[in-house]
């Protein structure tokens, strides 16, 4: 399988050690991955909707898709947000003929059209359905034993498509398989699709906290050493976040959040820039130090 | 109409059908008022209207309640209501739909939510992609003093964000296709306004 | 015939590892004298079946199968009409619940085999009861969408049918309607009036004789003969049918008791008056309308009960008025809106019309005069605020509705008030069928004319466990005389009794009984020579199928017979007996078991278990490997019904400790399979505390459980707790006298 990859906005900022990490993953698992959509615009995440509807966001989101498809290969997101709006609108584009229609004509005012014709799929559906875990064991060098780890996908990891699709809507376990595959141990993480606030941060900074903070005591309660995540959105809130909120609760938590990918560079032991770990907020080095992790 | 005088804003169908007939806003019709979305939102406690009850005063036609609702800016976009619903509501859906419309009749200030998402459209389609560093600022250069307190609360925790180069102050790429996309956007606004 | 017996032990599923084989062979050969008797490690299998089978070649005829219990492989070790199958369930009721090996689990096992074979001894071949000619044709009463359905059923399977209609046309309530709500997939859309179409398949099909302006002036006999003469055109026609379909229906609540809710009002209306405007044309002018929701339903002062089709009946009337004008703003005031199954599709479709829900509580809501118009006022309970909505042109009450079968007035049995003095003396008395005299059937039994009342007038049986049934063999309800429902329902539900009374009139034709024990052919006999006309039979047969002469003899009704042997425990004289089924018969299995002396401390306790849910229940709990007491020995009954309380007395004085009987649930939600069964012996055991007083036993010696199949892991308590309970009275002193 050939993929196009779409990096997202916060590839560049907030997600850039996702970016580094998975490029370097992508190398290490011989993934047939090579390049951008060319000049990929942002897919809205979750706020452009609300100030120009579902319809208008669905068209931005839908140029991207247009552009993949003069490639020719599917497309690969790892950012769960992007995953959301792109994967939903290229289902919408497959199912529903007036949309489509409607979608092609603003596409046309950009000289643009798009036939429905890719898939998009998610980092954790490629890794586990595709690529599998048996290559991800047999890529692993330093198993990562006695790492327990909160597998937390997010919530619109698993729910981009409204219905179950590579995942649980509910209770997801494709990334616990995925980890164990590493050789580290999967916690029990009831809150593993559960909402972290978004992108409330500042509109409704009470929330994250809030939500976050039930993140974090679920982690810290069922033993997990780390948390691992494919979203940059729930990497932010529970990473950048955690001292503050701990400070609010008068709690201590200590849990490094890690991209999935960074977690897979450790166990394939990738370069140390490769792991992208200079830009967690609370240090992993400590946890990580028996797998040959320094700073 | 003597006996219905003193609830004047209440079971006006008029003010329900305007609603209905927003972008998603037909759905609103089809809630059975089961409940399950308020057991699953997260924000539930700090909604005022609970998704539910939020629909059933659509549907009652309540004007007064829904206009004040913080509802809609409190949903995160978690999904979880949407695919629960019993009815097959995409409420997530609506609630983009209802954000729109009370942004377009109370103006972007009315609400932090409203002013954030327009603020984050703007940078967007100006450069194509996110700049969350110019993005923060633009928003707390808009939304006044108030919010400017609310920001440096919130230092502790841009300060490592910045020093662990998490939010680079210098501009990301802008893209080639801009005013493509801005033509795309153009298009399809107005086809969602002939749609409903 | 002669009997020659052989016994047959199986060593597989465990028995062979748990239990002492050669004892239980000794127990045959020496004390029943049976020379025959193998054993086999696997005899359900092939091999195990062929050595049977050899045997019988050669001459055997009673067959004996010490294996498993008798509700598993009865396939496997049927071995024809002419041969006599007893089973001896060692594998559910000992090896599986009790200890491997040890002395106690093996005398346990050889009161088994004696029970079995004590048993198998005096049983006889039942032979079936068959009467001559008998009808198969069906009688359908009442033409409307219910009985029209069953009767197409039944001529469409290839029986005739007899409809019998009150009115001038075939149609009923249904056949008066603008549109029938949705009856196909996606179930979003009205269907079309059907019931012209169905009135002509009927007229087209030969095999359906329909009499309109007709009523039931008789039925007599039972299925197969019943002797049905039908009032029509100022005189009488006979018919003799198989078996019978009630489809007679309901009626709308009288609207004249919901003043409360504005009836009388100018344009406060009913869900029948509006299909009357729908079909004239008089919705067009209609704008403003509220619906309120169980007008009289679910009311304790009214109808108690959900009627069940009117929130169904309030969406389709929704539909209408947006039909005729596209502007009608629709309000529905409603408690909970049971559009059940697919219909909540239609609920859905009809909400995406702007139709306004408004939740309330009914009783509660007010309809006011509004100025020329109307208004309803309430209290919305999900907004929790007060409303009114005014400026209405119509408000439609869903005013439910009452089954037919409930107007008339109550039979007074003729005897019946003696019969209730008597049963005071004798305190505890089965309480009498609620019959009432609604003109429908004119049944010519003894139990009265019309079927027996459920609940709220409503003929039905216990709708979860029988459905389809009745308290009246060989006569199904259907559609809503028998229970409120919607229409889909109403004719899944024809459907269903044309194919019950079809079964019916199959089994009457092989003289085999209906359900549940379809396919018995033993039926009770009269020893009529020692009658003393006491009329407990009579009284007692929960299926009315036994009549009396004028010198009150029992005359019994055969087809009607559900073979339970109710009469049987009734009968004081002992004189009513089924050729594999008796008061001797079981009260030798009971003298069978082998009671030790006092000293050995041994006690023994008999259970009487009926073989519906009681026993299956106990082999549940032998599945499941649930340990409990080896004190108990289990006999089968058909029916808790058919105890005798002979059976106590002569277990008592043979020394047994204690005895308990586990039967159905009865009384409110019975599951009684004959209906009142368990009720009666329940009260039957009432009564057995004077022959304890007379053997000066006490009478906590003898229980009664109620018990579901699902109760089989309550199974070993209740028996550990009996068992506590003669530990602590100590031994019967009636041992080894
Ligand atoms: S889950 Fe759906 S139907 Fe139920 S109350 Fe919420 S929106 Fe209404
Ligand atoms: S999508 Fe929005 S409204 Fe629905 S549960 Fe999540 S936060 Fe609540
Ligand atoms: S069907 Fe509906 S209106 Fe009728 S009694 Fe039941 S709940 Fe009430
Ligand atoms: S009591 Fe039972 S066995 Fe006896 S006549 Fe009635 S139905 Fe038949």
């Amino acid at each position: 399988m050939a993929y196009t990859f779409y990096p997202g906005c916060a590839s560049e900022a907030t997600g850039k050690a996702s970016f580094i990490s998975f490029e370097a993953v992508v190398k290490a698992l011989d993934i047939d991955c090579h390049g951008e959509i060319p000049d990929w615009n942002c897919c809205g995440a979750t706020l452009v909707a609300n100030a120009i509807g579902d319809f208008a966001q669905q068209a931005i989101a839908a140029r991207n898709l247009a552009l993949a498809e003069k490639e020719g290969k599917d497309i690969l997101v790892a950012c769960s947000s992007c995953y959301l709006n792109l994967a939903w609108t290229n289902e919408k584009m497959k199912t529903d003929p007036d949309f489509k229609s409607q979608i092609n004509e603003a596409l046309g005012a950009g000289g643009l059209s798009y036939n429905a014709s890719l898939q998009v799929r998610h980092l954790i559906d490629v890794l586990v359905n595709e690529i599998g875990l048996d290559k991800i064991r047999e890529r692993t060098i330093k198993p990562l034993e006695g790492l327990k780890v909160a597998c937390y996908s997010g919530c619109q990891t698993v729910r981009a498509l409204r219905r179950p699709d590579f995942d649980d809507v509910e209770y997801p376990v494709m990334l616990d398989r995925l980890v164990e595959a590493l050789g580290a141990t999967a916690v029990p993480f009831p809150m593993a699709a559960r909402c972290c606030g978004g992108s409330q941060q500042f509109t409704n900074p009470e929330l994250i906290y809030d939500l976050t903070g039930k993140i974090l005591d679920c982690a810290a309660e069922n033993g997990a050493d780390v948390i691992v995540t494919p979203c940059p959105m729930c990497a932010l809130n529970t990473d950048a976040f955690q001292q503050k909120i701990a400070k609010l609760k008068n709690k201590e938590y200590n849990m490094p959040v890690l991209f999935v990918t960074q977690l897979m560079g450790v166990a394939f032991d990738l370069k140390p820039k490769d792991l992208a770990l200079q830009y967690n907020i609370v240090s992993p080095y400590q946890k990580l130090a028996k797998y040959g992790v320094k700073k | 109409m003597t006996a219905a005088n003193n609830q004047a804003s209440r079971y006006d169908p008029a003010f329900a059908n305007e609603l209905y007939s927003i972008e998603n806003g037909h759905y609103i019709k089809q809630c059975m008022q089961c409940g399950l979305c308020v057991v699953t939102c997260p924000a539930r406690h700090l909604m005022d209207l609970q998704p539910r009850k939020y629909f059933k005063a659509i549907q009652a036609g309540d004007r007064d309640r829904v206009l004040k609702a913080n509802t809609p800016w409190l949903c995160t976009s978690c999904n979880l209501c949407t695919v629960r619903c019993p009815r097959g509501i995409p409420i997530i859906d609506v609630m983009h739909g209802m954000k729109l419309y009370l942004a377009q009749k109370q103006g972007v200030k009315s609400a932090p939510g409203a002013l954030f998402s327009k603020t984050f459209f703007d940078v967007m389609l100006k450069r194509g992609r996110q700049w969350e560093a110019w993005l923060t600022q633009m928003y707390f250069l808009k939304a006044g003093p108030s919010a400017i307190k609310d920001a440096l609360k919130m230092m502790d925790v841009a300060q490592p964000m910045v020093l662990k180069r998490r939010l680079p102050l210098a501009p990301a790429k802008t893209i080639k296709g801009k005013s493509q996309l801005k033509k795309i956007y153009e298009k399809a606004a107005a086809l969602a306004k002939e749609g409903h | 015939m002669t009997k020659k017996q052989a016994v047959y032990f199986c060593t597989g599923c465990g028995l062979g590892e748990a239990l002492d084989i050669p004892a239980l062979v000794k127990v045959a050969k020496s004390e029943f004298k049976i020379q025959d008797v193998k054993e086999h490690p696997f005899l359900c299998g092939p091999e195990g079946v062929a050595l049977i089978k050899k045997d019988i070649e050669a001459g055997v005829n009673t067959v004996s199968i010490a294996a498993c219990s008798e509700r598993v492989c009865y396939d496997v070790f049927n071995f024809g009409p002419s041969i006599i199958v007893e089973r001896i369930p060692l594998r559910e009721r000992v090896a599986w619940v009790q200890e491997p090996g040890d002395e106690d689990t093996n005398m346990m096992a050889e009161d088994y085999v004696r029970m079995g074979l004590s048993r198998a001894k005096v049983t006889e071949l039942p032979e079936p009861f068959l009467v001559e000619n008998p009808s198969k044709t069906i009688l359908v009463v009442g033409g409307g969408l219910a009985g029209m359905t069953a009767a197409l059923e039944a001529a469409k399977a290839g029986y005739d049918v007899v409809l019998v209609e009150k009115e001038a046309q075939l149609g009923g309530w249904a056949g008066k309607v603008y549109k029938l709500p949705p009856l196909v997939e996606p179930f979003t859309d009205l269907a079309e009036n059907n019931i012209p179409a169905l009135a002509k398949a009927i007229e087209d099909n030969p095999r359906i004789k329909v009499y309109t302006g007709a009523t039931m002036e008789s039925i007599a006999g039972g299925p197969g003969v019943f002797n049905a003469k039908i009032k029509h055109g100022g005189g009488t026609a006979e018919e003799k049918v198989g078996a019978i379909v009630l489809a007679t229906g309901a009626r709308p609540y009288d609207p004249k008791k919901l003043t409360y809710l504005g009836y009388g009002k100018t344009n406060v209306v009913t869900h029948a008056e509006v299909e009357e405007m729908a079909k004239n044309g008089k919705l067009k002018e209609v704008k403003r309308v509220a619906f309120i929701q169980c007008a009289g339903s679910r009311d304790p002062e009214h109808l108690p009960y959900c009627s069940a089709a009117c929130c169904v009946e309030t969406l389709k009337q929704a539909v209408y008025l947006k039909e005729f004008n596209p502007d009608a703003q629709v309000y529905i005031f409603y408690k909970d809106i049971r559009a059940t199954g697919k219909y909540e599709y239609f609920y859905k479709a009809v909400q995406q019309t702007g139709a306004v829900f408004i939740k309330t509580e009914i009783p509660g809501v007010q309809v006011l005069e509004d100025g020329g118009k109307l208004a309803v006022a309430g209290k919305d309970i999900i907004l929790g605020e007060d409303v009114t909505i005014g400026d209405l042109d119509l408000v439609v009450l869903a005013n439910g509705m009452q089954t037919n079968a409930a107007f008339g007035e109550e039979v007074v049995l003729e005897d019946a008030e003696a019969e209730a003095a008597a049963a005071k003396e004798e305190e505890a008395a089965v309480k009498l069928d609620q019959i009432i005299k609604s003109n429908m059937l004119n049944l010519v039994y003894r139990q009265g004319p019309e079927m027996p009342a459920l609940k709220y007038g409503f003929p039905d049986s216990h709708f979860i466990c029988f459905p389809y049934e009745t308290r009246r063999t060989g006569i199904y309800a259907a559609g809503v005389v028998r229970a409120t429902m919607q229409v889909p329902a109403a004719i899944e539900d024809a459907t269903g009794a044309a194919l019950k009374a079809i079964q019916c009139v199959e089994a009457v034709a092989r003289g085999e009984a209906v359900h549940p024990r379809s396919g018995d052919i033993s039926y009770p006999e009269f020893n009529m020579n020692r009658c003393t006309q006491c009329k407990r039979c009579t009284e007692e047969c929960p299926f009315g199928a036994i009549n009396e002469d004028e010198k009150a003899n029992p005359l019994p009704e055969r087809t009607r017979c559900r073979r339970c042997g109710t009469c049987m425990g009734a009968c004081p004289e002992r004189i009513i007996s089924f050729k594999n089924y008796s008061v001797p018969m079981i009260g030798g299995m009971a003298k069978s078991i082998e009671v030790p002396e006092e000293e050995e401390e041994k006690p023994r306790i008999l259970i009487f278990a009926c073989e519906n849910d009681a026993i299956p229940a106990l082999d549940m709990a032998g599945i499941g490997r649930m340990k409990y007491s080896a004190w108990v020995r289990v006999i089968p009954l058909r029916c808790l019904g058919s105890l005798n309380l002979v059976w106590i007395s002569d277990a008592m004085s043979s020394g047994i400790d204690g005895v308990m009987l586990l039967g159905c649930r009865h009384g409110e939600d019975y599951q009684c399979h004959f209906i009142k069964g368990s009720e009666l012996a329940e009260i039957r055991l009432s009564k057995v505390s004077e022959t304890l007083d007379r053997l000066g036993l006490e009478s906590e010696r003898c229980r009664f459980h109620q018990v579901s199949i699902m109760d089989y892991y309550r199974i070993p308590k209740l028996i550990e707790d009996f068992v506590a309970k003669i530990d602590e009275l100590g031994p019967n002193p009636m041992k080894g006298f």
